[in-house]
């Protein structure tokens, strides 16, 4: 019975969520009854790899590094080579 | 990567297109005569018609008493099938058209029309395809109109990622840069911008956690000016020493790490795909950015800074004066990338306001004060939408009602709009004679269940199964009453007229001085209502059908309408592919599995004028010379 109590007193706190009690300007979420502040840890734990979270970062880094020798051939000699392997200087 | 596919342009029109700029010489910087070339009503010099993103023309040679009279004059096949998104522009006697996947880009002459000027086709890398998300479309092209040293220049974006500038006059390639990477799901459908001498490109993904990203790339060399993402730290948002100080509640410092657990910022969408407005005298352009990811909202808790939300950036240096998120924590895919249409009018009090509205995914009409972000008003599209009660207007929040949110072990049901919006991709228009917005709807509710899945760079990351279905409105026995069109008075937040359609309006609406909206529909019309009431005036058949948004330009004295057709897009993503099960497409398998019955691919665009005058009008146009070259 007091599980009964306390599922229905967290189900209530949960219903209430609406999205408008907020712990700091533009931070207002909450869990969801039964549910975890944080999921790292719990079944719901993506266990995201570090791995894999970096690629984009690392894949920005190289098309940036790529498009700054293409636009450094083109501004010095008025060629545009996209294939940066056949850029005279650039590797 | 071949791009050197352009053919010669005829002395006549290269002629033309060189008077152009030399119209408007005057101005100092490229973006007046940007400015300038807009308020020639013959002209469509960027998506939106001008800066303001109105898709309103001041023509009114088609009209309400004879747009009856409005007949086919000319037509132009792009070779390519799929979903055709966005809409030609027209500079002088050159109309410019952009395909779906490859990523064609045409120029065609207007004295002759459809014969082709140049073409400039990319070769791509096939496996674009396999990571974009709904359908292969693009949302157009942007234009840059010299500047004494450059000649004019033309702006793609390519599926697999790249931002190209061509030559306007003769479609040479001047240079390509990388701006995404396939290999980790980030493509490329947005439509590129121009402000002064910066071209503006923004992202996609999200649907395989793409951390989303706007660039912007000097013009004549491609240099990367500036690049400010969705989320993460403060820097990499590029937010100015005064983000939101005349909104504080919406936030400001840190919330881009705070409102994410650990590292999955790195991977919490937000990309923009969507429409970008300018307003020249704040100095400030306007986007959207979009949902996060993934859409399984158990697996990020927090209000995912700054997914969904509404931004003002300093084009110059990218700064973000302004964001305002719109959905907080998403738990529906309301990515917030739809258009922003600029007007100025006077608010309940009275006092003149320069104003930013924009209809939402998630079913609500926003309008801000485009100079300083405050929120003026959030209406309902519909009274259907259910996922929230109300928007707070003193503190911007929604009030979501618990009964439709999203969570793991939890299958919910009838949530309204839908994963589409009730309102998507379609640019509309706002006539500023009448006060009024015009608005291609979505009429669309779901079933959402979420599922865990592991993040892996260039795979799908999404974490939910959906089913959609037509609103309360609609039809849902026979899965038809998909969407609706509505006049919206941004003030009063009074509907003027509304109607539903058979299936979504998804390319958007264009209005004229002529008192006409015109749209095209997915089951393939172009039709005109009548502004003023909602009375349909005229339609016309067309070869596919329509998710693109039409527009309007004159020439030699004939005003000309044109939109595109090419059913696709994420509503026709069941058609394209052959998709049955009902929650493929992320979801919009289901909900539009009778679109076949009213329509089949096509690519191309139809044009119309009065009783279909045209320069073949005169049947030696264009006639074999046997001594021409």
């Amino acid at each position: 019975m007091a599980g009964l109590v306390a599922g229905i007193a967290l189900g209530g706190g949960a219903l209430a969520y609406d999205g408008t009690n907020c712990r700091a300007p533009g931070n207002c979420w909450e869990p969801k009854p039964g549910y975890p502040e944080t999921v790292a840890g719990t079944k719901y734990d993506p266990q995201h790899d570090p791995a894999e979270l970096s690629k984009q970062a690392e894949s920005l880094a190289a098309m940036d590094e790529r498009n700054a020798m293409r636009v450094k051939h083109f501004k010095e000699t008025g060629e545009f080579i996209y294939d940066v392997s056949k850029i005279p200087g650039a590797n | 990567m071949s791009m050197r596919t352009a053919k010669r342009m005829p002395a006549l029109t290269l002629a033309a297109l060189i008077a152009a700029p030399a119209l408007a010489a005057s101005p100092a910087l490229a973006n007046d005569t940007l400015v300038e070339m807009a308020k020639d009503p013959r002209n469509w010099v960027m998506t939106g018609r001008d800066y303001s993103a109105n898709n309103y023309s001041t023509m009114d040679q088609i009209n309400k008493e004879n747009v009856s009279e409005l007949r086919s004059a000319w037509s132009f096949s792009t070779g390519v099938l799929h979903g055709h998104e966005g809409t030609p522009l027209v500079i002088g006697d050159v109309m410019y058209v952009h395909s779906p996947f490859p990523n064609t880009t045409f120029a065609l002459d207007l004295n002759e029309p459809g014969k082709i000027i140049w073409q400039n086709k990319p070769r791509q890398d096939p496996t674009a395809r396999s990571v974009a998300c709904c359908d292969v479309v693009n949302r157009g092209l942007a234009y840059w109109p010299g500047d004494g040293e450059v000649d004019p220049l033309i702006f793609r974006t390519q599926l697999d990622g790249h931002i190209v500038a061509m030559d306007a006059a003769t479609g040479e390639t001047r240079w390509v840069m990388e701006n995404s990477d396939i290999r980790v799901g980030s493509t490329l459908t947005i439509a590129p911008y121009v402000i002064k001498d910066n071209v503006i490109v923004g992202s996609s993904g999200a649907e395989l956690g793409v951390r989303g990203y706007v660039t912007a790339y000097d013009v004549k060399t491609g240099e990367q000016r500036w690049r400010a993402f969705a989320t993460g730290p403060d820097e990499d948002m590029r937010l100015s020493a005064d983000f939101n100080a005349p909104n504080p509640h919406y936030g400001q410092w840190d919330l881009g790490l705070d409102t994410w657990e650990g590292d999955a910022w790195k991977i919490g969408g937000g990309t923009n795909w969507g429409w970008y407005a300018y307003d020249p005298d704040e100095d400030l352009f306007y986007y959207g950015s979009g949902n996060a990811a993934p859409w399984n909202e158990t697996m990020r808790p927090g209000d995912n800074k700054w997914t969904n939300s509404i931004w003002g950036r300093d084009p110059d240096d990218g700064m973000a004066r302004f964001a305002y998120q719109k959905t907080p924590h998403d738990e529906w895919d309301y990515a917030g990338v739809n258009v922003m249409m600029l007007s100025e009018q006077e608010d309940r009090d009275g006092n003149m306001r320069k104003l930013l509205t924009h209809p939402d995914r998630n079913g609500i009409v926003y309008t801000l004060d485009r100079s300083t972000g405050d929120l003026v008003s959030a209406d309902k599209l519909d009274d259907t939408v259910n996922w929230t009660k109300t928007v707070q207007l003193d503190t911007g929040l929604p009030v979501r009602d618990p009964e439709f949110g999203t969570r793991m072990d939890h299958k919910s049901r009838d949530i309204c709009p839908s994963a589409m919006g009730y309102h998507n991709q379609g640019h509309d228009s706002y006539d500023p004679e009448r006060q009024v917005f015009l608005m291609g709807l979505n009429h669309i509710c779901m079933d959402w269940e979420p599922f865990m899945l592991p993040y892996r760079a260039g795979q799908f990351f999404v974490g939910a199964t959906l089913w959609m279905y037509p609103g309360p409105k609609g039809d849902r026995q026979n899965d038809l009453g998909l969407g609706q069109v509505k006049a919206y008075d941004a003030i009063t937040g009074e509907f003027k007229w509304e109607v539903m359609e058979r299936f979504s309006v998804w390319g958007g609406t264009m209005a004229t001085a002529g008192g006409l909206t015109f749209y095209g529909t997915l089951d393939g019309f172009l039709k005109a209502r009548d502004t003023d009431t909602g009375e349909l005036l005229w339609k016309y058949r067309l070869p596919s059908g329509a998710i693109g948004h039409p527009m309007t330009y004159e020439h030699d004295g004939t005003q000309y309408v044109a939109i595109y057709y090419g059913v696709g897009g994420w509503p026709g993503v069941g058609l394209v592919f052959d998709l049955q099960d009902p929650t493929a497409g992320l979801g919009s398998v289901g909900a539009f599995k009778r679109l076949q019955e009213y329509t089949q691919m096509g690519g191309g665009i139809m044009v119309f004028s009065l009783d279909g005058r045209n320069p073949y009008s005169d049947p030696n146009v264009g006639e074999y010379q046997p001594n021409e070259g």
